[in-house]
């Protein structure tokens, strides 16, 4: 009896380590809720549609998770996939080299994202600012070289975002690679612990000698690279540049990684709780679509879902600490009456 | 001697008048450059036509930035104005529509459009302790989908010809609902200067550990900031209405970067506690000349993004510098 007790603790312990539990309640929700209201949702085609979409908001979820984590954020990496999308049909149409493409639309996002990390350690403004800044150069940056024109680029090129091998959407493959490696990076390496120290407290962090600008800068590029991928996936996909490529992607993103229940103020978070929480996001769309609601909907119900998820949340979270603090307490009063018992015998 | 020596003392202590100015307002410089510069390449850049029209144009984002100012000076944020504004807007002109042109009831309608998303945010940040930046970008998407929901196919809805008139009408060269933003701009500078209000809510911003152990309600300041937030996003579309001659429901998707944008730029900090209502004036005039300037040079839309994230850019890291020396030089 008392051995069961002790297993169901273990698994409720486990399971509150788990930041990404909610959301996949929230998911498994959602599934049901679109599977009553709709037949075509539950269909195998379906989900795979819903993830090989939510594979570019899950890939620069990713990064951002990063970002976030350190206690900052980028509001650019929207701008970024716009101009790393940019980079890649001026570069592929100009020498029908995918590789070539590839690499140069990649290293500029990647630079775009060092650019962000150096400005922000270096110049200590808030990163909602310095990034806002940068979101307006990079933007302006894009739309310059495409003059707000649509590019087309051949279909030949296009792999990255509809190929399949072995039947698996590439876009799923990257997205799971990215997913294995950005958990990887944050719970194996030093450079995750050192992630959310400095979220945890930058001050502290630099005194203890920890290299908080190396982990700053690594943050917002890891950011600036995946916001590239995806900018190369999403064009791949479309097989054509459109000026309002990633228009708002940046705070998809950003309530993503929050649902997946990484706090904004940095410190703790998780990598596959940020894909989670694209995916749901996703789903919402998705279910929408299938029921054929007014396109004037959609952003109010997302409103009104995120709203609701993020508050249940928070309440369960805070409920959480409430218990942890009162089992505190009630250890160290029970410690105290043992005490008083002890120097009452003696 | 003794009483140069005085003078120098008072110098050092209380600063001179320019040096407090540009302490306080360390934007007017820059203003003042792109006003000779603009001048100097344009021609007629200053004219009684063209500051009616940058006034006209920039009202809404004036109002609104106002109550954004008050929280950022709480250290929260509010991404949900700009949605306000179309809510409201699409709101009181469509009640406008139905009852036959009733200006009072369009009033009314954008005001309590406004308190209620106000309030939602309010309870939720101040009581429920949830994070504003999540809390505000959900409201921002409920009040958006509702300007969109309720405006027929995303049209306009139109304002009556009384309304219309009244936009054109001015004093002194000012635009009438110009000079409401203006009047508010007071009226909230006094507030939050004069004020036990104003004063809690710097306190708060600045310190919130110790504003609640001297005895500040936080929540219930809190919860103040982002109703009258919501409050003025609601005259602001209102007063969009007004400007534009219908209720759009589009009108404040791109108004919320720029009202940020001022309100930092002005020199309010992102992170609480330091700012005023008038610097927020001061960054909405910045972005005007900028924009309206640029336009007069024949600068592509995406070339301006250029140049005004190097402004943005520019202009925080030189508002920092000077705040955080003058803050040095106080201790």
């Amino acid at each position: 009896m008392k051995n069961k007790e002790v297993s169901m603790d273990r698994i409720k312990e486990y399971l509150s380590s788990k930041l990404w539990l909610s959301v996949v309640i929230a998911i498994i929700v959602l599934c049901v809720v679109f599977s009553i209201l709709s037949p075509a949702f539950l269909q195998w085609s379906n989900f795979q549609a819903v993830l090989v979409q939510s594979s570019i908001t899950g890939i620069m979820a990713v990064g951002l998770c990063f970002v976030i984590m350190t206690g900052g954020i980028d509001i650019s990496i929207g701008a970024i996939l716009l101009l790393s999308a940019t980079v890649f049909a001026y570069t592929v149409n100009g020498t029908e080299s995918f590789m070539l493409a590839f690499l140069a639309s990649l290293s500029t996002a990647t630079l775009a994202g060092v650019l962000n990390g150096v400005l922000v350690y270096y110049f200590k403004m808030a990163p909602m600012i310095t990034t806002l800044a940068t979101y307006n150069i990079y933007n302006g940056i894009a739309l310059h070289i495409s003059k707000t024109e649509n590019v087309p680029i051949d279909r030949g090129y296009t792999f990255l975002g509809n190929g399949r091998i072995a039947n698996i959407p590439v876009p799923l493959m990257i997205l799971l690679a990215i997913t294995l490696i950005g958990a990887y990076l944050l719970s194996h390496t030093r450079f995750g612990t050192f992630v959310r120290a400095v979220g945890d407290s930058q001050v502290s962090a630099t005194e203890s000698n920890l290299p908080t600008r190396r982990t700053i800068v690594s943050a917002y590029t890891l950011a600036g690279f995946t916001a590239g991928l995806a900018g190369v996936l999403l064009i791949s996909r479309t097989a054509g540049l459109q000026n309002s490529l990633g228009v708002g992607t940046e705070f998809t993103c950003i309530a993503a990684v929050v649902l997946g229940g990484t706090a904004l103020s940095g410190g703790s978070g998780s990598v596959v709780g940020s894909v989670f929480g694209a995916v749901f996001l996703i789903l919402i769309d998705n279910g929408l679509n299938l029921l054929q609601a007014s396109p004037f909907i959609y952003d109010a119900v997302r409103g009104i879902v995120l709203l609701a998820a993020v508050s249940v949340d928070r309440m369960s979270t805070a409920r959480q600490a409430k218990t942890l603090l009162e089992q505190k307490a009630l250890r160290i009063g029970s410690s105290i009456i043992k005490q008083v018992k002890k120097t009452a015998q003696a | 001697m003794s009483e140069t020596n005085q003078i120098e003392l008072n110098k050092r202590k209380y600063g001179t008048f320019a040096g407090d100015f540009l302490k306080s307002y360390p934007t007017v410089p820059i203003i003042l450059i792109m006003i000779i510069g603009f001048s100097l390449t344009t021609r007629n850049f200053l004219t009684a036509g063209t500051i009616r029209t940058m006034m006209a144009v920039n009202t809404v984002s004036l109002i609104a930035a106002i109550g954004e100012t008050f929280v950022l000076l709480t250290g929260g944020i509010d991404l949900s104005v700009s949605t306000v504004i179309s809510a409201s807007a699409v709101i009181s002109a469509t009640l406008m529509e139905m009852t036959g042109a009733n200006i009072l009831v369009g009033i009314l309608a954008s005001v309590i459009v406004g308190l209620i998303f106000g309030t939602i945010n309010g309870v939720l940040i101040g009581y429920g302790r949830m994070t504003p930046f999540i809390t505000t970008m959900d409201t921002n998407l409920i009040a958006r989908g509702i300007a969109f929901i309720l405006s027929t196919d995303g049209r306009g809805v139109k304002a009556s010809r009384e309304l219309v008139k009244f936009g054109f009408k001015s004093f002194m060269g000012i635009p009438l609902f110009t000079l409401i933003g203006l009047f508010l701009v007071l009226v909230f500078s006094i507030l939050l200067k004069q004020t036990l209000w104003g004063r809690k809510v710097i306190l708060t911003g600045s310190n919130p550990t110790a504003a609640k152990y001297s005895g500040i309600n936080t929540a219930r300041t809190e919860m103040s900031v982002y109703v009258l937030s919501g409050l003025l996003a609601g005259i602001a579309g209102f007063i969009s209405i007004i400007n534009l001659g219908a209720g759009i429901p589009g009108v404040g998707d791109k108004l919320l970067l720029i009202i940020i944008a001022a309100v930092v730029l002005g020199g309010t900090s992102m992170t609480g506690g330091e700012g005023s209502v008038l610097r927020t004036l001061i960054g909405i005039v910045l972005l005007a000349v900028l924009t309206q300037g640029l336009d007069r040079l024949h600068v592509e839309f995406y070339d301006q993004f250029i140049i005004l994230g190097l402004l943005i850019f520019l202009g925080n890291s030189l508002s920092i510098r000077i705040t955080t020396k003058s803050s040095k030089a106080m201790h």
